[in-house]
């Protein structure tokens, strides 16, 4: 079984996850994006009572860095 | 297991089904309701580590080059997740990872496929311990293997700052930390574990359900029948949701590995 070695066309690895790897790579980021930042929102509002401001802030600052992420780990490298 | 069609026939088993059903009592000592040492899914993962042992020792103890029907069948397995899963995702240098990644793959297959073999009829993943188990594995091995090609430093270093502008660093860095030791271990033992724990239930609620109706009125019996018909079908999905999810599990860990041998630009 292990003895066929012939090299095969895909080389060797490069930067971008290919196929469905990529795929929950981009979500696993949009995801965290919103979780990590939305907790650290909360936790700000936590500490300086502002009733859910800093939460909200949090959710949109880390759905953009989610996003910019995306864009500079998956986006076709010029 | 007449006991159990005695059970349902007399209209004893609850509906809704509950996580309860997913306690099996213990087999030594036998019948004990608090005792989780040995039970039906220790037997089972004894059964699909034994069966996989035998199976590749006896298709592969006297290799042909023109293959038996059983060593064609095993070089098939092999041949598949060498080239479609480690050649596909890492490149030429996945082929080394590929007995790990053929060994998960039928690991995953074969315990998930024991949701639906008649007598085993639910699948050990569908207790979050087992999933859990084999994420652990694929975590400790893809860092394992991100430090010992880059080294520590490098290997922390590229997979925590992404090429992006300095002053947006503070807002990724948690997020590709987040992402990267946290979600990912998480999401793959949640996805196996939730598909499995969700597919054992959907088939408890039609077939349970098509006795619960039965039982109720004589007027519902046609209804129980295509409840039990819904089981029929349920059960051909939940095999298509058994190699999927065998799949997508290597497919996944192929992933990560890929991702911590992955070079800087």
């Amino acid at each position: 079984m292990a003895d066929d070695q012939t090299p095969r066309p895909s080389g060797a690895p490069d930067d971008v996850p290919p196929g469905a790897g990529q795929g929950w790579t981009a979500l696993s980021y949009l995801i965290a994006g919103m979780l990590v930042w939305g907790f650290i929102g909360w936790l700000v509002d936590q500490w300086l009572d502002t009733g859910g401001i800093a939460t909200g802030i949090g959710f949109v600052l880390g759905m953009a860095g989610g996003v910019i992420l995306v864009i500079r780990r998956l986006g076709t490298p010029t | 297991m007449f006991g159990q069609a005695n059970v349902l026939a007399a209209g004893q088993a609850a509906f809704p089904p509950s996580v309860e059903d997913f306690y099996l009592p213990s087999i030594l000592p036998w019948g004990a309701h608090d005792s989780y040492w040995i039970t039906k899914f220790t037997a089972m993962i004894w059964i699909a580590v034994g069966v996989l042992i035998i199976f590749f020792l006896a298709t592969y103890r006297k290799p042909q080059l023109v293959p038996t029907k059983k060593q064609w069948f095993a070089e098939s397995i092999y041949g598949f997740v060498r080239n479609n899963i480690s050649v596909d995702m890492i490149g030429h240098a996945g082929v080394r990872f590929a007995p790990y990644f053929t060994t998960l793959f039928c690991f995953v297959l074969l315990t998930n496929a024991f949701a639906i073999i008649p007598l085993f009829q639910i699948s050990p993943n569908s207790h979050i311990a087992f999933p859990a188990i084999l994420a652990v594995i694929s975590y400790l091995l893809f860092n394992y293997i991100g430090i010992r090609h880059h080294g520590f430093v490098k290997y922390f270093k590229h997979a925590l700052i992404p090429p992006a502008p300095w002053y947006i660093l503070p807002l990724l860095i948690p997020i590709e930390a987040f992402s990267t030791f946290i979600i990912r271990p998480f999401s793959l033992a949640v996805r196996l574990f939730a598909n499995m724990f969700a597919g054992h239930m959907l088939l408890l609620v039609f077939t349970l359900g098509g006795f619960a109706m039965l039982n109720a009125n004589a007027w519902l019996a046609p209804i129980s029948v295509v409840s039990w018909v819904m089981t029929v079908a349920l059960t051909l999905l939940e095999a298509l949701v058994i190699i999927l999810q065998a799949y997508v599990f290597t497919v996944l860990s192929a992933s990560y590995i890929q991702g911590a041998l992955a070079e800087e630009h």
